[in-house]
């Protein structure tokens, strides 16, 4: 599969995704949906690796991009500043999302998926909330609290489907996403909840730089270690690291041969 | 005082309410201390428990088993508590039965993982039930739920909308989760579709009433009673039923035309809650909501007669009655 068949794979999911989603007062008044390109390529990705691939996987795998829309949505509602009718609305199309998804699965009659969603769900909203707290966060928490929030929904969708496999490429790859996003908003002088915890728990904020830049050389050389021996398809892989994480900082070259 | 009241009519469901709340404790147990304290202060902060008490009632129509009961009262009991903590930031509300709010005690950002976890504990629990009836009647009304509050949202300061525009935002406000109470306890303990059906426009019909008396009470009610000034719905832009009726007087139109989404002083709103308690506005929409009441009260005619049949009665005739 080349680069163009992957990216026509995943504009035409992210359009039906849209699609289930419209809701005009919705999109009048709020950034509406986001679709996060990187998650759906993961989400697709037995499909582009050729593995088995159903109607039902595809509906499912739509509904889960629905659910990181729905969760979304409500990190976008400001923190503390008195609510303008944008902000209400985009409450409501978290719900509305959320809704949305129940509704998709329980028309597939796929119950038992809603259950496990529901339950990833309940890990990723304690971690967002653990942010929230007034503790000190340790270094290993923030990890652990940006590994779930960013891949745990994903792992229930690729264990529902028996694709386990795909849970340690997806892991590294979308952390990097969320870590060189961090990046940018430091760099950008924009707080962000978890650089608020990590200039906390390093002992000077300006370890911070220095601490994400070593965390995507550490992100990035895990995903090309696990790419290495992943008997997947050369430009598959070329395209996850140079289209989906492209390291800017130590860039390390994937070889044919590698 | 009036929450004992109403309490006192299902008192018969004690037992099973006493169950519903334990387990409704246990569900809203999280590894996050602080998701554990925002849920259980919201839990703690009680509240009517209709949407169960409807659950079980209507379950008594059928093969009553309080612990298949329990598997869809607590479920919707959930989803109301997390609608609540998510409109509680829309509103920006401080305070909730005389308790601070989530987004007041922590913050909006706060409130809303509260909300999403409250709202994934009730899709975990209620998917041990795997008949898919279950789960299109849940979903559709959640769904129509958010409409109906994206709607409310759309139509504040309108001082131009149709009483039938109002009418169709409270079905989906509230009526609906009332009458999916109603036909998920039928559908969840076995009954025939006719007593479904019965049961489902017998909560709709409640809702409606109930919504619309709500919407007087903002009107009639102290401030004390209300725990929040009268005539708050209309400062915040939300249009009511007594409004509309009493638009109908050219004057206090043009009251109304000139208060509406504007920073009101306290004696501009307390005028503006005189103009319509003066009117006919409030006793018109009495009126409809007793519509309502009597077509809720037909339905339970045509239902087997019984003790849950007499208690569905007395709610609806409260709901009827009550102050505030």
């Amino acid at each position: 599969m080349n680069d163009l068949q992957i990216h026509s794979k995943i504009t035409s999911m992210e359009i039906d995704v849209l699609q289930a989603l419209h809701q005009r007062t919705l999109e009048k008044y709020t950034a509406g949906p986001s679709i996060d390109r990187a998650r759906l390529f993961f989400l697709l990705l037995p499909f582009f690796d050729g593995k088995q691939w159903s109607d039902d996987m595809e509906d499912s795998a739509k509904t889960v991009a629905i659910v990181y829309a729905a969760l979304h949505a409500h990190d976008q509602v400001e923190e503390d500043s008195p609510i303008s009718k944008s902000q209400q609305l985009t409450v409501l199309a978290g719900d509305f999302y959320s809704g949305i998804y129940y509704q998709m699965l329980s028309n597939s009659n796929n119950i038992k998926l809603i259950q496990l969603l529901a339950s990833g769900i309940i890990g990723v909203s304690e971690k967002k909330a653990s942010l929230y707290e007034k503790t000190i966060m340790p270094v290993a928490g923030i990890e652990s609290a940006a590994e779930v929030i960013e891949t745990e929904l994903l792992k229930v969708f690729y264990d529902y489907y028996g694709c386990s496999q795909y849970s340690a490429i997806a892991k590294p790859a979308l952390e990097y996403v969320y870590f060189s996003n961090q990046l940018d908003s430091f760099r950008n002088g924009v707080e962000t909840k978890i650089l608020r915890k990590l200039n906390l728990a390093l002992p000077l904020p300006l370890y911070s730089e220095r601490w994400l830049l070593d965390k995507l050389d550490s992100l990035h050389s895990e995903l090309t270690k696990v790419l290495d021996v992943h008997p997947m398809d050369f430009n598959l892989k070329n395209f996850m690291l140079h289209q989906i994480t492209p390291h800017q900082h130590l860039a390390e070259q994937l070889t044919r041969e590698g | 005082m009036e929450k004992v009241k109403l309490k006192l009519l299902y008192s018969e469901l004690r037992p099973e309410l006493d169950k519903i709340e334990k387990e409704l404790e246990v569900a809203v147990g999280s590894n996050s201390l602080l998701l554990n304290e925002a849920s259980l202060h919201l839990l703690q902060a009680g509240g009517k428990r209709i949407r169960p008490v409807f659950v079980l009632l209507a379950g008594k129509f059928g093969d009553y088993n309080v612990d298949v009961m329990k598997q869809v009262a607590v479920p919707l009991e959930l989803i109301h508590m997390a609608s609540l903590v998510h409109d509680d930031v829309i509103d920006d509300s401080e305070m909730r039965r005389g308790q601070t709010t989530v987004k007041a005690q922590w913050n909006n950002s706060v409130a809303m993982y509260t909300g999403d976890f409250i709202l994934a504990r009730a899709l975990e629990y209620i998917t041990v039930i795997e008949d898919p009836k279950i789960h299109d009647i849940l979903s559709k009304t959640m769904i129509e739920v958010c409409r109906g509050e994206i709607i409310q949202i759309e139509d504040k300061y309108k001082l131009d909308q149709t009483v039938r525009d109002y009418l169709r935002r409270i079905k989906r406000k509230t009526a609906l989760l009332i009458s999916s109470s109603c036909e998920l306890g039928a559908t969840v303990s076995g009954t025939d579709a006719e007593t479904a059906a019965r049961l489902r426009r017998f909560g709709y019909f409640i809702g409606m009433s109930f919504q619309i008396t709500d919407d007087i009470l903002d009107f009639t009610s102290s401030d004390e009673e209300l725990g929040k000034p009268a005539g708050s719905d209309f400062i915040q832009g939300n249009i009511t039923l007594p409004v509309l009726f009493a638009r109908k007087d050219p004057l206090i139109y043009g009251r109304l035309k000139e208060a509406v989404g504007k920073d009101m002083t306290d004696s501009e709103r307390k005028e503006i809650v005189e103009l319509i308690r003066t009117s006919p506005a409030l006793e018109e929409a009495k009126s409809l909501s007793d519509q309502y009441l009597n077509k809720a009260l037909k339905e339970l005619m045509l239902l087997p007669k019984g003790n849950a049949n007499k208690t569905m009665r007395n709610i609806a005739l409260f709901i009827g009655k009550r102050k505030f």
